[in-house]
């Protein structure tokens, strides 16, 4: 093989590795704007594992997509309607939900395929080519030939920052991100402006899965989200909460764990738990590095309204 | 921090969730009143038992147990260290007199848990220190594996072979070295590329796990993940699908059904059975305080081809496969492998041999 063909396919699996990241932790920023931080996005990337994998069995792979977002945006309002309409604690709902839903998918793949599992064989997403673009050399296979859910992923880098940035109802919800008190007294209704942005990161955790089980692996096992909704959330941060900087972060992300697999599989003769760290590692530096600080939306993990914040300081 | 009574019933009851698997033998805590000491056997796994290989074996033992001894059975998954403590206790003190952890991981916490309860066994899977009360089951796969690589090595056209692992611990990489052995045997200047990806279950890493070795020029592939094996065949299946010539190997359980397209044969091992075998010593009084070792001469482990894939391995390789098979069960081929059992020594020729009666088959 030559270096070229091994530099192309390296992209391949990196660009592979990187549209699930980027499909949840793009619908994350949106609900981190909105001053919600969803640690229940794990419990949503695996409902649209489940869910995709549900909906192609008795549909077709394009609707599990659907049904993958659906199953994950159900998740994500379970997870609102309790942190929050009821304004309980984000972390401690979000960690519930997690836990919750790795569980109940589980025993729903047990109960539907019996308890010692099958290697599940799904019809996966056939990869759509562009023309003309997918002709560029090395970057054009790793990026236009791809399932439909990679172009998706494109797709919404423009338009979540676009309507994010340049849209009144964009500005509403980063109020309610930034300031509670103040989008609400400006007139925003902030606690279903925030219920919608989380369901929509749920929606978006749900395609992720989706594409796990219906486009990149063709099948699905307990607990296949595999923490990805959590790196996700790490994605988010290192993209500084801006739609372009998630995705360049997700990339970024994706190639340094395709790279680690590259190195293990070069044989190269150091402990593989080096290897296995490389993408946090790097994570780290470029946190550390990149673009100087990051800040959080004021309000963010702060329920609304006041009244029942659960603060750890009363006297606040 | 002030905890909303509402959040803490959603996680209760999720927790609970998470606790139960698919089987109803499976809800809740055990009752105490219900179980009598000497007929109630639980089972512990740190991974789901729908992976169709290690854990599903285990949970498949537990049923035959339930089934042909009736004793009472029990599962439960579980996940970190903390739990496996609190899981033996809460069975222990629900009188379940047998107890199965089933993975080296379980040795620390069993043998806490023993000193604590000296009237109950406690059978652990790959376990490193026996003890009154706690029985290391130790299956020597590394036997299989060994006739794996020399199939691999056969089949293997680029002299490249690839191996994808969870995570580097003794059960584990024994199986890799007796493997990578194996293909020395018949191939002595073949390369043998090794890959962990850190946990058992990530279908999408162990699925680019061996693409990465796929696209290094292996052709010929083994796993030892759990679930995330099912990511593992769906790579070997798009490289044929590619026009490669790429085959695959299962283990833990005969998985040739699992991928019948892609699997050359599978390094087994009856966990059913030899969980049968020692459940069944338990209830008789006999089984003792040592290592239960079980390798192909127990009938515990062996190397099954696929029927569906016959005519890829040579003639003359199944031949010298079969006279090694011979050579194991006759002690004259000592295999690699890794100890477990602390004490032991290293891969020495005096092989402790502790065989139990063949199974019958």
């Amino acid at each position: 093989m030559t270096d070229l063909a091994a530099l192309s396919s390296f992209l391949v699996a990196a660009v592979g590795l990187a549209v699930p990241l980027a499909l949840a932790a793009l619908g994350e920023t949106v609900s981190e704007r909105s001053g919600v931080i969803n640690i229940g996005l794990e419990g949503s990337v695996i409902w649209g594992a489940l869910g995709g994998a549900l909906g192609a069995l008795t549909v077709g792979p394009h609707a599990g997509l659907a049904t993958g977002a659906l199953a994950g945006g159900l998740a994500a309002l379970v997870f609102a309607g309790f942190a929050v309409r009821l304004g309980t604690d984000q972390i401690i709902t979000g960690t519930a939900v997690t836990i919750g839903s790795l569980g109940f998918t589980g025993a729903v793949f047990q109960s539907r395929f019996g308890a010692t599992g099958l290697a599940l064989e799904l019809q996966t997403v056939p990869a759509w080519e562009v023309p003309v673009l997918s002709r560029i050399p090395l970057l054009g296979p790793a990026f236009f030939d791809q399932a439909i859910t990679a172009y998706l992923a494109y797709a919404m880098v423009p338009l979540l920052g676009w309507f994010l940035f340049r849209t009144r109802w964009g500005l509403a919800l980063r109020a309610a991100g930034e300031s509670p008190e103040a989008a609400h007294a400006a007139g925003v209704p902030v606690v279903r402006t925030r219920m919608l942005a989380t369901v929509f990161g749920g929606l978006m955790a749900g395609l992720a899965g989706a594409h796990l089980s219906l486009v990149h692996t063709g099948t699905f096992a307990e607990n296949m989200s595999a923490g990805k909704g959590f790196i996700a959330i790490a994605v988010v941060v290192l993209g500084r909460w801006r739609p372009w900087g998630v995705f360049a972060a997700a990339l970024f992300f994706g190639g340094a764990e395709a790279l680690q697999f590259t190195l293990q599989a070069l044989d190269a003769d150091l402990p593989y738990p080096l290897f296995l760290a490389l993408p946090y590692v790097l994570s780290l530096a470029a946190l550390a590095g990149w673009f100087g600080r990051s800040r959080a939306p004021e309000g963010l993990a702060l329920p609304w309204p006041r009244w029942r914040r659960i603060s750890t300081n009363p006297k606040k | 921090m002030k905890l909303y009574p509402t959040t803490a019933l959603l996680f209760v009851a999720l927790s609970a969730l998470q606790a139960c698997g698919g089987d109803s033998s499976d809800a809740g805590a055990p009752d105490a009143a219900s179980v009598t000491a000497t007929r109630s056997v639980a089972l512990l796994t740190s991974g789901p038992v729908s992976d169709a290989g290690w854990h599903a074996g285990a949970y498949e033992g537990l049923r035959w147990i339930g089934d042909s001894l009736g004793f009472r059975i029990s599962h439960q998954q579980t996940r970190t260290p903390a739990e496996f403590d609190e899981a033996f206790i809460s069975y222990a003190e629900a009188g379940y007199g047998l107890i199965f952890g089933h993975g080296f991981e379980y040795q620390d916490a069993a043998s806490r848990a023993a000193e604590q309860y000296p009237d109950v066994t406690f059978v652990i899977s790959s376990g490193s220190r026996p003890s009154a009360n706690v029985v290391p089951l130790i299956f020597h796969l590394n036997e299989a594996t060994y006739l794996a690589g020399m199939a691999a090595a056969a089949v293997s056209r680029a002299g490249v072979l690839g191996m994808v692992g969870g995570v580097e611990i003794p059960s584990a990489k024994g199986t890799f070295v007796a493997f990578e052995a194996g293909v020395r045997a018949v191939n002595p200047d073949a390369t043998v590329l090794e890959t962990f990806i850190g946990n058992w279950d990530d279908v999408s890493a162990a699925k680019e796990a061996a693409a990465a070795q796929l696209r290094q020029g292996a052709d010929v592939l083994i796993h030892n993940v759990d679930a995330a094996s099912f990511g593992f065949f769906q790579a070997v299946r798009e490289a044929r699908e590619g026009g490669r010539e790429a085959w695959a190997f299962g283990m833990n359980r005969n998985q040739n059904d699992v991928a019948p397209d892609v699997i050359v044969g599978s390094a087994v091992i009856h966990i059913p059975a030899m969980f049968l075998r020692a459940a069944r010593a338990w209830g008789a009084g006999t089984l003792s305080d040592e290592v239960l070792y079980s390798g192909i001469a127990a009938g515990a482990v062996d190397f099954v081809l696929n029927p569906a894939r016959e005519g890829v391995i040579p003639d003359d390789v199944l031949a010298a496969i079969d006279r090694a098979r011979a050579e194991i069960v006759a002690g004259t081929l000592q295999v690699p492998r890794i100890e477990f059992v602390e004490g032991e020594g290293g891969a020495g020729p005096e092989d402790p041999g502790v065989q139990g009666d063949p199974l019958p088959s």
